[in-house]
C-alpha cells in the first residue's frame, strides 16, 4: 500500500470511528447479552448469583467481566491472580468443580467476600471454552432463599457446562470486538508511527503462535498446489472436503459414548 | 484365572473370563507406595498430610524450557491438597510427590501439565494422579506419546474425565491410562467399571469431604475428586502386589468392580426371579 493510500485509509477510519461511540457501542450489546444470559441461567440453576471471569493478560490472571445479584457492581473488574481460589483452578485445569461449604475457612473467597461484603457458601465453577481453549470461568454462587443452601448437584454441573457453551461464544465475540475497539482507539489517540508499531507487534505475536504457523504452512501448501492449474485446484478441494467429512464422522463415532 | 459360568450378559458385555483377586488389599494402608500428584501443590501443614510429603517441586519457565525446582509454595488453589487428602484417607501410609503445575504462572494449561507428567514419568513414579485435562488439539499427539512411555515404564497414570460436551485429553486415551468419572457412591471400595465405555471407571465424586489448605475440610464435587479415590485403591493394591503392571492394575480394578456389581445385585432364586 502506498503512503498516500495508507494515509487516506487512516483518515477514513478515523472519521468512521469518531462518528460512533467506540468505547461502548461495540461492546455494550455483548456485555448486556451476557448479563441477560447469566440472569436466565442463574434462575434455571436456582442460584442467587452468577458471574463470568475472563482471562487478563497471558499469565493466567482473571477478571470479573459480568455478574448478576446483590454485589454485581462490586464484583465487576475485580481481579483474581493466577491459580488462586476455585476460579483460578478451574481456569488453569479446565476441570469444573463445586464446593458445598466455600466460606467456612480462610480461602480466597473470603478475600473476595471481604471486598464485596457477600458471603459465598456454595459455589459451582465451570470453564468457558472456545476452540478447545479455556477463555474464562462461569460461576454460580449460593441459592435463592435462605441458608443453609443445598449443594450444587452433578446434574446441575452438566447443565452449567451447556450454559457455558453459550456464554463462551458471547465472550469470544466480546473479546474480538474489544480488540477491534482498542485498535480503533489507538488510531484515534495516537499520532505518528508508535501506534502502528504496537499493532505490528501484536500481528507479529499472532503470526509467531505455533497454531498460526501450522495453518500458514498449510495455506502455503494449498496455494502452491492450486497455482499448478484448474485440475489440481479441483483435486485439492475434493481431497480437503473428504478429509473434513472423514474427520467429522470420526469424531462423531469415536466419542459417541463419551 | 477363573471362568465364571452362567454369567448373564449385562453391563460388562459377554466377557466370561476374568481373574479373581483376594481381599487382602482391603486391609492395607498404602505403606511404601509413593504417589505423584500433578496439581496445584499440597498444603504440607494440613494435619491429614503433614509428614507425608516426600518431595514438593514446582514448574518454572526458563529459556523456553520447563524446569522443576523445589517448592515451598504450598497450595494456593486447594485442589491438590483436596486430592492428596482423598488418597490419604484410603491409603493413610502412602507418601506424596507434589508436582505443582498450576498457579506457577507463565505457563499455558496444557504445556504445564504435560511437563509435569513428563517429569513424573522420568522419575519413574509408579502411581500418578492427574486430575487435569486439556481439549487443545495440539496436545493430543505429545500426550499420547507420553502416556505410551508411561505404560512402558510401568507408571500407572490415573486421569479425571472432563464432564464437558467435548472430549478432553488425556482422559479419552483408553488403553494406556485409567480414566475416572464421578458417581454418587460414597464407599471408596465400591467403585464401578464400565467396560467398553471411553471413561471406564466411576468412583465417589459428589460432595466428597476432604482436606483443604489451612487445616480444614470441604465438601467437593467433580470428576477430579473421583480420580484420587481410584489412586487410593491402587496404592493399596500396589502395597499388596508391588510388581503389578498398569495392565494388571486395570484388570484387577475390573475384577473388583465386577464383584461390587454382583454384590449389589438382587438375590435370584433358581428360576432367575428376584426375591
Amino acid at each position: 500500500m502506498s503512503e498516500t493510500a495508507e494515509t487516506q485509509l487512516e483518515k477514513k477510519l478515523r472519521r468512521l470511528i469518531e462518528t460512533i461511540d467506540v468505547g461502548n457501542a461495540l461492546t455494550e450489546p455483548l456485555t448486556d447479552s451476557i448479563v441477560h444470559l447469566l440472569r436466565i441461567t442463574a434462575a434455571e440453576m436456582n442460584s442467587e448469583e452468577a458471574s463470568v471471569l475472563i482471562r487478563e493478560g497471558d499469565d493466567g490472571d482473571l477478571r470479573f467481566l459480568s455478574a448478576t445479584g446483590k454485589v454485581a457492581e462490586q464484583l465487576i473488574n475485580l481481579r483474581v491472580p493466577a491459580g488462586k481460589g476455585i476460579a483460578g483452578f478451574v481456569f488453569s485445569s479446565g476441570q469444573p468443580m463445586a464446593v458445598a461449604d466455600a466460606g467456612e475457612e480462610e480461602t480466597f473467597y473470603a478475600e473476595v467476600d471481604k471486598q464485596t461484603g457477600y458471603s459465598t457458601q456454595t459455589i459451582l465453577a465451570t470453564p468457558l471454552r472456545h476452540n478447545g481453549e479455556v477463555i474464562g470461568v462461569l460461576e454460580y454462587v449460593n441459592r435463592i432463599g435462605e441458608p443453609p443452601y443445598e449443594p450444587f448437584s452433578p446434574v446441575e454441573m452438566d447443565k452449567a457446562a451447556l450454559f457455558a457453551e453459550a456464554v463462551a461464544s458471547l465472550i469470544n465475540a466480546y473479546e474480538s470486538v474489544k480488540l477491534f475497539r482498542e485498535l480503533g482507539e489507538k488510531m484515534i489517540d495516537g499520532e505518528g508511527t508508535e501506534d502502528y508499531s504496537q499493532v505490528r507487534a501484536w500481528l507479529g505475536e499472532l503470526r509467531s503462535a505455533p497454531e498460526h504457523r501450522e495453518m500458514l504452512d498449510l495455506a502455503i501448501l494449498i496455494r502452491e498446489l492450486a497455482a499448478r492449474g484448474e485440475a489440481e485446484r479441483e483435486m485439492c478441494r475434493e481431497v480437503l472436503e473428504a478429509v473434513v467429512k472423514f474427520s467429522d464422522q470420526k469424531s462423531e463415532t469415536s466419542f459417541l459414548s463419551y | 484365572m477363573t471362568t465364571v459360568t452362567g454369567y448373564q450378559t449385562g453391563k460388562f458385555g459377554t466377557m466370561s473370563t476374568y481373574f479373581q483377586i483376594d481381599d487382602i488389599w482391603k486391609s492395607r494402608t498404602g505403606k511404601g507406595v509413593g504417589v505423584a500428584v500433578i496439581d496445584s501443590g499440597i498444603d504440607q501443614t494440613h494435619p491429614d498430610l503433614s509428614g507425608k510429603i516426600l518431595e514438593a517441586v514446582e514448574a518454572r519457565h526458563e529459556n523456553k524450557r520447563v524446569l522443576f525446582v523445589a517448592s515451598d509454595a504450598g497450595d494456593s488453589a486447594g485442589h491438590g491438597t483436596a486430592c492428596a487428602g482423598i488418597i490419604s484417607k484410603i491409603a493413610p501410609d502412602a507418601r506424596f510427590h507434589s508436582i505443582r503445575v498450576l498457579g506457577a504462572g507463565g505457563l499455558g494449561d496444557g504445556q504445564s501439565f504435560l511437563a509435569g507428567l513428563e517429569y513424573a514419568i522420568k522419575q519413574r513414579y509408579r502411581l500418578i494422579n492427574l486430575s487435569l485435562g486439556t481439549t487443545k488439539p495440539q496436545f493430543f499427539a505429545p500426550l499420547h506419546d507420553l502416556l505410551d512411555r508411561a505404560y512402558q515404564a510401568g507408571c500407572i497414570v490415573v486421569a479425571a474425565a472432563n464432564n464437558l460436551p467435548q472430549p478432553s485429553f488425556p482422559s479419552v486415551f483408553s488403553s494406556s491410562l485409567i480414566s475416572v468419572s464421578k458417581s454418587t457412591e460414597t464407599d471408596p471400595f465400591h467403585f464401578g467399571f464400565r467396560y467398553g465405555e471411553v471413561i471406564e471407571l466411576t468412583a465417589p465424586g459428589v460432595n466428597v469431604r476432604t482436606a483443604w489448605p489451612g487445616g480444614g475440610y470441604k465438601s467437593l464435587t467433580g470428576n477430579s475428586f473421583a480420580c484420587p479415590h481410584i489412586v487410593g485403591i491402587i496404592a493399596l493394591l500396589l502395597e499388596t502386589y508391588p510388581n503389578l503392571t498398569p495392565f494388571q492394575v486395570k484388570s484387577a480394578l475390573y475384577a473388583i468392580a465386577r464383584e461390587n456389581l454382583e454384590e449389589n445385585r438382587p438375590v435370584e432364586n433358581n428360576e432367575g426371579e428376584s426375591v
